[in-house]
């Protein structure tokens, strides 16, 4: 088990955003997070990258209570994340935009990054190496020198996955891969999240409304509704879940 | 003789400019309160100096550790907050130097300033200290550091989520741009020979962002170009007086509508652009 959430809760100025919310992640699994709009899907996901700290309840994280880590330290332990709203850093390059999270691994200090001492020139060059390598296992190679805004929707997308594993992560978190793809890319994304899952040994979690992803690469699914998980299991369980149906299509499911 | 000090004064500012260029061009923090650095490097170097007959180049060093010092103070507890509080903090900040500096007359000399400090400082000094201070920003802004100041710059969540250490990166960049500019002050007092509490109040520091802004604030070659081509205007055509700000304000509105990136927008002088393109296709 890589990450252990215990009646987690949240509220904004006396709106329960999250409520007892109680999950695990099992490794090298892929599990989703379904809800109607506005049910607190990304909130948790801000809860478990730090983003927002809980106002109870406990997250563990290979063990290790991070309840109150901020967002920077879970991201070294090796918890990365994407964004829904796509976050890149708009005013640097591509390839630029992969080094970032590279921070947590770097080693040298920043009187030997003033005057540009050998250890620096050395671990820049290898943290080159390995963002290009990250962009050619993307398909981006080619567009290292550009600026993200300049770039289509859907290779901004994959670009904030390639930024996302370039922190080396254990626990990926993707929320809402899919917003806004076609569908063919849509399936290309599915392979692609499948395949990076088993090449990379991740544990992924998933906050998405296309159900045909989720239903097909998830191996378990929570289900949530105004803040409170309604239902939890495999996809063909949550399926036949009447409160879902309840939840998504409204009362006489 | 008068191009030389022309030149000096010129690339005092600029040693100023530097310091803005990498708090708010590079970073996106947005400090009024540079005059009071500028204030506390000229007055602790010189009262120093000849109140204390601390040697020269110890006193420069003093200048920069109380400029740090102070600027831990502001920024501990301002850099957690918004920018907009960082703001109007380090305005505060600017005022309340000033205020501090006429009160202490005996130590400052007042409104009356402090007179009678020795010119030790020449053009020489003042261009190697522009020198060593880019080639460090140059350094920096190409590698870690200044990938972590232009993410939190462009989106801070995005980059506490990256692994930043938004708040330690902040208070570094705070710290680092207060100890040149304090460093400028100290040189100021020691080319200048005269200081007073007014001596660089919140508009100057208004100034250095703009100049910041105009240049680029992606380049700092930009910044350094533009900022040497203002102060020198300046200088040359003191008797135009009022009309050279107008003559800045209209050059600041025709930059943001047709050139938003600033005027050299990423372009830098120094880093053999053309070369890297070369290689790229190349490869």
């Amino acid at each position: 088990m890589i990450l252990e959430i215990k009646d987690l809760s949240i509220s904004f100025g006396g709106v329960a955003a999250v409520v007892d919310f109680s999950m695990y992640q099992e490794e090298n699994k892929i599990t989703g997070i379904i809800g109607p709009n506005g049910a607190g899907k990304t909130t948790v996901f801000n809860l478990i990258t730090g983003i927002y700290q809980a106002d109870s309840g406990k997250i563990y994280y290979k063990g290790r209570d991070i309840t109150k880590l901020p967002a920077h330290e879970r991201t070294s332990l090796g918890i990365s994340r994407t964004f829904q709203n796509i976050r890149l850093f708009n005013n640097m390059s591509v390839i630029d935009n992969v080094k970032v999270p590279y921070v947590v691994k770097i080693r040298y200090t920043i009187f030997e990054e003033m005057l540009k001492l050998p250890r620096v020139l050395r671990e820049e060059k290898s943290i080159d190496d390995k963002a290009r390598e990250m962009l050619g296992y993307f398909g981006l190679a080619g567009y290292s020198n550009y600026k993200p805004k300049n770039l289509p929707y859907g290779i901004q997308r994959r670009l904030e996955l390639a930024r996302a594993l370039m922190a080396e992560p254990e626990l990926l978190l993707l929320d809402e891969p899919a917003a806004g793809l076609n569908p063919g890319e849509v399936e290309e994304l599915m392979k692609l999240i499948l395949k990076i899952q088993r090449e990379k040994k991740l544990s992924i979690i998933i906050v998405e409304h296309h159900m045909e992803l989720i239903m097909n690469i998830c191996s378990m699914i929570h289900v949530l509704d105004f803040g409170k998980k309604i239902a939890e299991g495999t996809p063909y369980e949550v399926k036949k879940n009447r409160k879902v149906l309840q939840a998504y299509l409204g009362d006489e499911g | 003789m008068f191009y030389l000090k022309v030149l000096e004064i010129t690339s005092l500012y600029t040693i100023l400019v530097l310091g803005v260029y990498l708090l708010t061009g590079l970073t996106g923090l947005f400090s009024l309160g540079q005059g009071g650095f500028v204030s506390i490097g000229a007055y602790t170097a010189a009262i120093a100096y000849l109140k204390f007959h601390v040697p020269f180049p110890l006193a420069l060093v003093m200048a920069i550790l109380m400029g740090m010092i102070v600027g831990l103070f502001i920024g501990i507890p301002t850099l957690r907050l918004r920018r907009d509080y960082f703001l109007l903090v380090t305005f505060g900040f600017g005022e309340m130097v000033r205020a501090s500096l006429l009160y202490l007359a005996q130590l400052t000399g007042g409104a009356m300033g402090l007179a009678g400090i020795p010119k030790l400082v020449g053009l020489p000094l003042i261009l190697v200290s522009i020198i060593v201070i880019t080639f460090i920003l140059y350094n920096l802004k190409n590698s870690r550091f200044g990938r972590n100041c232009i993410a939190i710059r462009d989106d801070e969540l995005a980059a506490a989520s990256m692994g930043i250490n938004v708040y330690a990166h902040k208070i570094k960049v705070f710290l680092l741009s207060a100890a040149i500019t304090s460093y400028g002050g100290a040189l100021y007092a020691f080319v200048i020979m005269f200081i007073e509490p007014n001596l660089f109040n919140w508009l100057e520091s208004a100034k250095l962002i703009i100049i910041t802004f105009v240049g680029g604030m992606n380049s700092l070659s930009g910044v350094l170009v533009t900022s040497m081509v203002y102060y020198s205007f300046g200088e040359f055509f003191r008797f135009v007086d009022v009309w050279r700000d107008v003559l800045l304000a209209l050059v600041v509105i025709l930059v943001t509508i047709f050139r938003p990136g600033g005027l050299f927008g990423s372009w830098e002088i120094f880093s053999g652009n053309l070369l890297k393109k070369r290689k790229e296709e190349a490869l």
